[in-house]
């Protein structure tokens, strides 16, 4: 036995872990940076999940009232990857898939449905969309402008830190770490 | 020898991305399971940008970052539905074939145990322990962290000591 550890002998676990470790060091894969930065980006601006359950009904009929009510046929694309990003949209009805081209190919990075917030990137101006967001049923949404958004979160800033929160701990199962 | 804190978050991910791969592959032996730790982390990283863009240093933005994808790759080990076909790459890794179907099974149980007791230490010790546990010399982790190797020492003692009374009769894995 060549481990170090002969038979009977107590071995210590965490120098144990520390030899494989550096075993595997050897063998280190590379990453892409720019792909995981671009799939942590649109995963950001995939939205919040269960954004309108964070409003009061207060933010919810200024929400309704300022927005507009829009209906995607299946398959539809509510937003598309590279495109100027000047909407948020709320989905009320049916399901949607975000999806981004990693070459050609598609990968499905999150699904969003009933009181989800899509878009995200387009609560600032100037933001190209970071991923797709395709219709996998009949959708009916309600679609903000950018400028709609800002003069909403103006009156009511504490919404954004809601989602913020609520989005991570969906995601993770805990409260971020300081 | 103090470097301007980076601008954005995609400059300090790639001046990390090849420590951080380490890490990750180091504790977890697995690329997709590295991957997700990594990707994890650029999550957390791209979240938390305005904060992490306001520490004074690129030393702590860059130890910020490996800590979370350490945390983020116990977050893995933890999972009790980690795949289980690892045991047995894990075991070939080892190159042990003398070892039952049973040792391989206590060995896993005695693991989790570890993980969960790592998992259950201060901040700072969980960090260094991270990293020791992922192949790292003292003086790199105290580098990567940004604190002194005494510390890292220290707290590498404590953990060996909270981890005797984890696996009371000692750890025969290997």
């Amino acid at each position: 036995m060549s481990t170090g550890n002969s038979a009977g002998e107590r071995g210590d676990v965490l120098d144990w872990l520390y030899e494989r470790g550096k075993r595997r060091a050897a063998q280190v894969p590379g990453f892409d940076a720019e792909r995981l930065m671009g799939r942590a980006r649109a995963a950001r601006d995939a939205g919040a999940v269960d954004f309108w359950s964070v409003l009061s009904p207060v933010e919810r009929s200024h929400f309704e009232s300022a927005a507009q009510v829009r209906e995607f046929p299946p398959g539809t694309a509510l937003m598309r990857e590279g495109e100027q990003a000047a909407e948020v949209m709320v989905l009320r009805v049916g399901w949607t898939k975000v999806v981004l081209d990693e070459d050609g190919q598609e990968r499905v990075i999150a699904e969003r449905g009933p009181g989800d917030l899509v878009g995200e990137g387009g609560t600032e101006p100037g933001n190209v969309r970071t991923a797709s967001v395709i219709a996998l049923g009949r959708v009916q949404a309600l679609v903000m402008t950018t400028a709609s958004y800002a003069a909403f979160i103006d009156e009511y800033p504490n919404v954004p830190d809601l989602v913020k929160r609520q989005t991570h701990e969906r995601r993770t199962g805990r409260p971020e770490r300081p | 020898m103090t470097q301007e804190p980076y601008g954005d978050p995609a400059s300090l991910l790639r001046s990390v991305l090849a420590d951080l791969a380490r890490a990750a592959y180091g504790l977890l032996g697995h690329y997709a399971d590295a991957e997700d730790a990594v990707q994890n982390g650029c999550f957390k990283l791209v979240m938390a940008w305005p904060r992490v863009a306001g520490l004074a240093t690129a030393g702590e933005q860059r130890a910020y970052l490996i800590r979370i994808v350490a945390n983020e790759a116990l977050q893995i080990l933890r999972d009790p539905h980690r795949r289980w076909e690892h045991l047995g790459a894990e075991a070939a890794e080892r190159a042990v074939t003398h070892h039952s179907f049973e040792d391989e099974i206590q060995a896993k149980e005695d693991l989790r145990l570890v993980w969960k007791a790592i998992g259950d230490m201060p901040d700072m010790r969980r960090d260094v322990v991270l990293l020791r546990a992922a192949g790292y010399e003292y003086r790199d982790i105290a580098a990567r962290l940004g604190v002194n190797v005494s510390t890292v020492r220290s707290h590498i003692s404590d953990a060996r000591k909270q981890l005797s009374r984890t696996l009371p009769r000692g750890w025969e894995g290997a």
